[in-house]
């Protein structure tokens, strides 16, 4: 009987020659042999009891600290100083022997699921893990890798390197044709969760695959997976490209053994949807679920825009933008905020002049991480209407409870700040 | 601590949010609500005095997909400090079943809970045979028990405590 990417990827993990769905796996870090656990500010924000307590950690050389969600911003309704916590979280680390290398500062970060790929933490056909409450950690199934948040086990996790897996049911998604120009990765999640509903695959793995899929970036594919806990998904995962190899190859020295889904391995269902049939997908408020043809929501007037979060930010969410707005003025009614995921990719594509475009149409740029997602640097204000390629639109997410999020494709965003409504971005293509 | 409770049942129903149903995470967010006490909050804003009419040791029924959307275990927490002794969903979002086993907070996933257990029924509950019964109605399901290892998690109280029975074992090994 074949095997899936998922139940391949986590029999390695554990050692043993096969696992089946449903059954219960205990995972030991020592395992695996370079650092491939990201942490973050609110682990010792919310775990702050543990902090008090005689903590040593299972390998300190195992851990990357980055300081992406609290420590570097103001943040709505913080109560704290998120500056003075990454001091305190900074040292704490490094009393507990992480390397001052694997502590990283302003300047060198950006937002943690992008590091985990750019930092090659999250390799092909391994684990990861981010020892935060932060679920988004999927988003790593787009490079075939399965991620995992730690989330309440991220203490104990750090301390014994010792964890449990439940085997989850895989469901494959075969999507055929080819996308049109200006439909991205993210109008196909959107559009699959519209089929499905937010229930539509709870506990399982979202496996997508076929001819959309073979042709879609890394970038694309990571941005389905980010967002396949809206389904109810344990992860998404995509079988790598080569694309994908050449970029870890290029990035490490680890060895890595890339997986991918036996040809008749087991799957409890499979849907069929045809790519060149998906139109852009807007998702309206005040539910993640209410997922649109752009044509039923074009037109709607928006204050804010914003590019950026683990579900987007990527060179190819940056260059489409600047595709986009070249020759283009950001409407005078509207911030356009564009945060870049990680500086690596806002260095690559500046070299490529997309930053230049940005700024010349009237963008705000500001430094990489998670953005105005969960309220970083211009949160909503109250009544203002914004369309996002960011996670998810739940009152309050952005800022005021008051403010309405649309969610759409990078794309999507950027021709819709140029007319200062929600617009079509097939027409600027 | 013996996995085996006996309780009344109280019945939710489906897709209960963590940051919603269970607890209102802006409220915790802000610093309203601390984590010492985030038990009275349980359930608040679908009943809000369900945390003064719970008993301890009562026990949870709820629907599909229980303890969706994000992966705040605040609302684990919430749970198991208002009293409540076991949670019996029809199936569980896949951060909360994590988070259940990482605060101690025994569950159960059982496809037709929802028929087989009504508000007030009183229910007995074995984590270690796979066995519940409802002693109201005279009924018997069984579930497939959790391996031992899982067992001994929620015996101890959670991921915490078992971590420092490793460290104490020495089981760590780099």
């Amino acid at each position: 009987m074949g095997k899936t990417i998922i139940e391949k990827i986590l029999a390695k993990a554990v050692g043993k020659s096969e696992v089946t769905p449903g059954e219960y796996v205990q995972f030991s870090a020592s395992r695996i042999d370079h650092p491939f656990i990201l942490t973050g500010t609110d682990m010792s924000e919310r775990f702050g009891k543990w902090k008090s307590q005689d903590w040593t950690l299972f390998d300190p050389g195992k851990i990357i600290f980055a300081p992406e969600h609290c420590g570097s911003y103001t943040r709505v309704g913080s109560t704290t100083t998120n500056r003075e916590n990454h001091r305190r979280n900074s040292n704490w680390l490094k009393q507990l022997g992480v390397a001052d290398e694997n502590i990283l500062e302003l300047g060198r970060i950006g937002n943690c699921h992008h590091l985990a790929v750019e930092k090659a933490l999250a390799l092909p056909g391994s684990v990861y893990f981010s020892a935060m409450t932060d679920g988004h950690a999927i988003t790593v199934g787009g490079v075939g890798c399965f991620g995992s948040c730690m989330s309440a086990s991220a203490p104990a996790f750090l301390r014994t390197g010792w964890t449990w897996f439940r085997v989850p049911e895989s469901i494959k998604f075969n999507i055929t044709g080819k996308l049109q120009d200006g439909v991205m990765g993210r109008d196909v999640y959107e559009y699959i969760l519209g089929q499905i509903g937010p229930t539509g695959a709870i506990y399982q793995v979202m496996e997508f695959t076929g001819p959309v899929m073979d042709a879609m970036s890394m970038d694309g594919r990571q941005s389905m997976c980010c967002l396949a806990m809206f389904t109810g998904a344990k992860t998404g995962i995509v079988n790598p490209s080569q694309e994908i190899l050449d970029f870890f190859k290029a990035r490490t020295k680890v060895h890595f053994e890339p997986q991918y889904s036996d040809k008749d391995a087991k799957y409890i269902k499979t849907y069929q949807y045809d790519g060149s049939k998906i139109e852009p997908q807007v998702v309206v408020p005040p539910d993640r679920h209410l997922v649109h043809n752009i044509k039923d929501v074009e037109g709607t007037p928006v204050t804010n825009a914003f590019l950026g979060s683990c579900a987007s930010g990527r060179d190819e969410d940056l260059r489409i933008a600047a595709r986009i707005l070249k020759g283009h003025k950001v409407h005078p009614k509207v911030l356009f905020n564009i945060t870049p995921g990680s500086t690596d990719s806002m260095s690559r594509v500046d070299k490529e002049g997309v930053i230049s475009t940005l700024l010349d149409a009237g963008c705000f740029i500001c430094a990489p991480g998670c953005g105005m997602c969960p309220g970083f640097y211009t949160p909503l204000a109250k009544n203002e209407v914004c369309i996002t390629s960011s996670t998810t639109n739940l009152p309050g997410r952005m800022g005021d409870e008051s403010a309405q999020v649309y969610l759409g494709s990078a794309a999507t965003v950027a021709a819709s700040a140029i007319e200062g409504k929600i617009t079509d971005p097939r027409k600027y293509l | 601590m013996a996995l085996k409770f006996k309780g009344n049942v109280w019945v939710f129903g489906d897709n209960l949010d963590v940051d919603y149903e269970i607890v209102p995470f802006r409220k915790f967010d802000a610093g309203l609500i601390k984590l010492e006490d985030v038990g009275n909050w349980c359930m608040a804003n679908v009943d809000p005095d369900f945390a003064k009419k719970v008993k301890k040791g009562d026990i949870m029924v709820a629907g599909t997909n229980m303890g969706c959307g994000h992966d705040h275990f605040q609302a684990n927490l919430a749970i198991k400090q208002c009293g409540i002794a076991c949670v019996i969903a029809e199936s569980f979002d896949r951060n909360f079943f994590r988070n259940s086993i990482a605060v101690g907070l025994p569950i159960v996933e059982l496809k037709g809970i929802n028929q087989f257990a009504k508000a007030g029924d009183e229910l007995e509950v074995d984590l270690h045979t796979g066995t519940l019964n409802n002693l109201t109605s005279g009924k018997t399901m069984k579930f497939t028990h959790y391996p031992d290892f899982l067992l001994d998690i929620l015996e101890v109280g959670g991921m915490d405590p078992y971590a420092d029975k490793l460290v104490a074992a020495g089981k760590i090994k780099k």
